[in-house]
């Protein structure tokens, strides 16, 4: 068994997210009796296979899950596409996998250019470091669903307007359930991207009194590409409730919320292709009992 | 085996004759005893809708239905028409064409809305009626068994009966309920009193609208209407301030010029904080000027907006007729091998039951030969036996079942009769 799991690879899960998306797309082309089942049966084995790798790695590997950008990577698209599986299935007559499945297949590629070596951390700092992560992982998986949640309102409302009846096997949820979804996660990716910037910097804080771990500089690429990410989703929140009352404010939303998922890939590709001295050991390598050792020392 | 059916339908006549061969559920019900009394041992279905009279017989070889000129007499009988007066009015069908045609009645691609899906109630309707009756047998029970799996598949893989197309259910349905995801907390305004407008509303009640305000020009029969379809009288001089709670408008005026206006409704447009509004303009001339359609939040439909839609649903219907008749002409093409296949059953039988004799009798002639042999030499050697006559049997039932899919082969029947002597 331990061998099966083992060979597991990132291939396998993103293979068969892969074909679900490509049976998804086929609902634009042809009718099919089994389709439906088949996509959620792909999603599954993928989920399946995700969390076996997953769970391979936090067994096998210290400090995971989160402690590595691969790992976080990896970890967002698991909740994308768990999140995709359950909306398919309360909604089969709705192509939602079609809109997140690509986001979550986008993760997975960025977690292959991600470094897997593990943030350096004592036990003080892996509980920030996991708070830090986990606020982190939260605004961007709600950027993805608000996004998501956008990008099918324009669809909607440009049938609306077309004054079209609705393709068969493409029926989108109603503007307003849509307009809901996407004005709360603009708000709640601001409040969870703004939690993991503060335990960023209360981590940063950690490891500079310490002494024991290198710290983040203000202007590494890491911390100006949060900055820069949580400054726009905060103006998109406050932007989105100046707009709420407003008849055109739902179609603002669906903007933002585009362009907030615009900001979020710019910042992952930022961050995956630049240099950055975030997570990076410092210079005469502690590790982690070495650091525990030194925190229990009186 | 033999199926018939005479039927009228609106496809071949008119409605007031429709009205005379209709019937009602009491005189079905009589109509299939007095069958049943007139010709026994023939099973009988009869499917009465106000599109359709058909009536489905069937018998065995020894006792047959009726041919097409008594069933026609008998229908007449029933009605209490004269013959003459129906001449040319069935059509008449026998086997497989009779086969065909119910799958295809049963799926809606007879109906005169194509694909409606009422039509397969009342062929549930009908055949239970039969049963009640006991009027039905192995072969009408198969048949219509066959035809409600038929509907079946054709409303899964198709999308015949799925596009709406009447003017009120697509105002609701696709276009209402695009930008709404629930009624119950929204409020619906009536203005006037068309009658598309009590249409409109009753998919709006089943949608969940609760909360519903009717305005007309005239008190009276604002509260008259509001009390009919059970909403709440407004004065006209509102129409200002509902139009602000409003959240979907049904607008059924007489009016020669728009009620509402642009400029009208800029005024109001703030003070509605955002929300949406869905107008149903039904009213010709337009109640709605159609410019307010353009303004942010307003998804405004006029009739002849819907009734683009419901055309375009129809054609999208249409568009389905090849793979909804493939579908029927493959499930009449498996039960008619079923059927076929079933004249094969008593020579089948004969054929195994003498060859299970005769290997029965060699086996005990082995076994008084060799007395030592033990129980599990001889289960052994038992069922070596079976094997080869079942290895021998399989060519001749193979072509059997292969020949019934053409019709009942009966030219193979008699070779194998002749060539094993079966009795006939």
């Amino acid at each position: 068994m331990s061998e099966f799991v083992s060979g597991i690879s990132v291939v396998c899960f993103a293979a068969s997210y892969g074909v679900a998306l490509a049976c998804e797309a086929s609902r634009l082309l042809f009718r099919s009796g089994i389709r439906g089942a088949a996509m959620v049966a792909f999603v599954l084995a993928g989920l399946a296979a995700h969390t076996l790798f997953l769970g391979w790695r936090a067994v096998h590997e210290p400090s995971v899950p989160l402690s590595t950008p691969f790992d976080w990577y990896l970890l967002a698209a698991w909740l994308l596409a768990g999140g995709s599986l359950w909306l398919t299935v309360s909604n089969p007559k709705t192509p939602v996998g079609l809109f997140l499945l690509p986001i979550v297949l986008l993760l997975i590629g960025a977690a292959e250019f991600s470094s897997r070596r593990p943030f350096p951390q004592s036990t003080t700092t892996q509980v920030w470091g996991v708070i830090h992560g986990g606020f982190n992982l939260a605004s961007s998986v709600a950027v993805s669903l608000g996004a998501v949640a956008g990008l099918m309102w324009l669809i909607q409302a440009g049938r609306l307007a077309r004054k079209a009846t609705p393709l068969q096997g493409f029926r989108m949820p109603s503007l307003e359930k849509l307009a809901h979804v996407s004005s709360r996660a603009v708000v709640i990716a601001a409040w969870t991207a703004a939690a993991g910037f503060g335990s960023g910097i209360v981590l940063n804080a950690v490891n500079r009194r310490r002494g024991l771990l290198e710290t983040v500089p203000w202007d590494d690429p890491v911390v100006l590409r949060m900055a820069t990410l949580l400054v726009w989703l905060v103006a998109a929140a406050i932007a989105s409730r100046l707009v709420a009352r407003r008849p055109q404010g739902p179609r603002v939303v669906a903007w933002l919320s585009l362009v907030s998922l615009a900001v979020l890939a710019g910042s992952i590709s930022w961050g995956v292709f630049v240099p950055t001295r975030h997570g990076v050991p410092p210079a005469g390598h502690i590790d982690a009992a070495q650091i525990d050792a030194a925190e229990d020392a009186p | 085996m033999t199926l018939a059916l005479v039927g009228a339908s609106h496809r071949t006549v008119p409605l007031d004759m429709r009205e005379r061969l209709a019937f009602s559920a009491e005189q079905a019900v009589e109509a299939i005893q007095r069958y049943r009394s007139r010709f026994p041992g023939r099973e009988v279905v009869l499917l009465s809708t106000c599109n359709r009279v058909e009536l489905y017989t069937a018998g065995e070889d020894d006792a047959p239905p009726p041919n097409a000129e008594q069933l026609v007499g008998f229908l007449a009988e029933c009605r209490g028409l004269d013959v003459g007066d129906l001449s040319g009015v069935f059509q008449r069908q026998v086997d497989r064409a009779v086969v065909r045609h119910l799958f295809g009645v049963a799926s809606g691609l007879d109906s005169m809305v194509l694909g409606e899906p009422q039509i397969i109630s009342q062929v549930k309707q009908a055949w239970a009626m039969a049963r009640e009756r006991e009027s039905t047998g192995p072969l009408m029970t198969e048949m219509f068994q066959a035809a409600l799996r038929t509907a079946k598949r054709v409303n899964h893989e198709t999308t015949l009966g799925r596009e709406r197309l009447s003017i009120p259910s697509v105002a609701v349905a696709d276009f209402a309920r695009g930008v709404f995801e629930r009624f119950d907390d929204k409020r619906v305004l009536l203005l006037g009193s068309g009658k598309m407008a009590a249409e409109t509303l009753r998919y709006l009640r089943a949608a969940g609208a609760e909360d519903v305000v009717v305005l007309n020009r005239n008190p009276q029969r604002a509260a008259e209407l509001a009390r009919r379809l059970g909403g709440v009288p407004v004065d006209w001089r509102e129409i200002d301030r509902e139009l602000v709670a409003a959240d979907l408008v049904v607008s059924t005026t007489a009016a020669n010029i728009p009620v509402v206006t642009e400029q009208r409704y800029a005024g109001i447009e703030q003070a509605r904080g955002g929300r949406p509004l869905v107008v149903l303009d039904l009213a010709v001339p337009r109640d709605f000027e159609p410019s307010i359609g353009r303004r942010a939040g307003v998804w405004l439909y006029s009739i002849d907006d819907l009734a683009a839609a419901c055309e375009a649903n129809r054609r999208k219907r249409q568009r389905e007729i090849p793979a909804a008749t493939a579908i029927v002409e493959e499930e009449t093409q498996q039960f008619m091998t079923v059927l076929h296949h079933r004249h094969t059953n008593p020579v089948i039988e004969q054929l195994r039951a003498g060859w299970n004799e005769t290997g029965e009798a060699e086996l005990d002639r082995l076994f008084r030969r060799l007395p030592d042999l033990d129980e599990s030499a001889r289960r052994e050697i038992r069922q070596a036996f079976d094997r080869y006559a079942a290895k021998l049997l399989h060519p001749p039932l193979a072509s059997l079942r292969d020949e019934s899919r053409a019709g009942p082969p009966h030219g193979l029947l008699n070779a194998l009769k002749r060539l094993f002597d079966l009795e006939d």
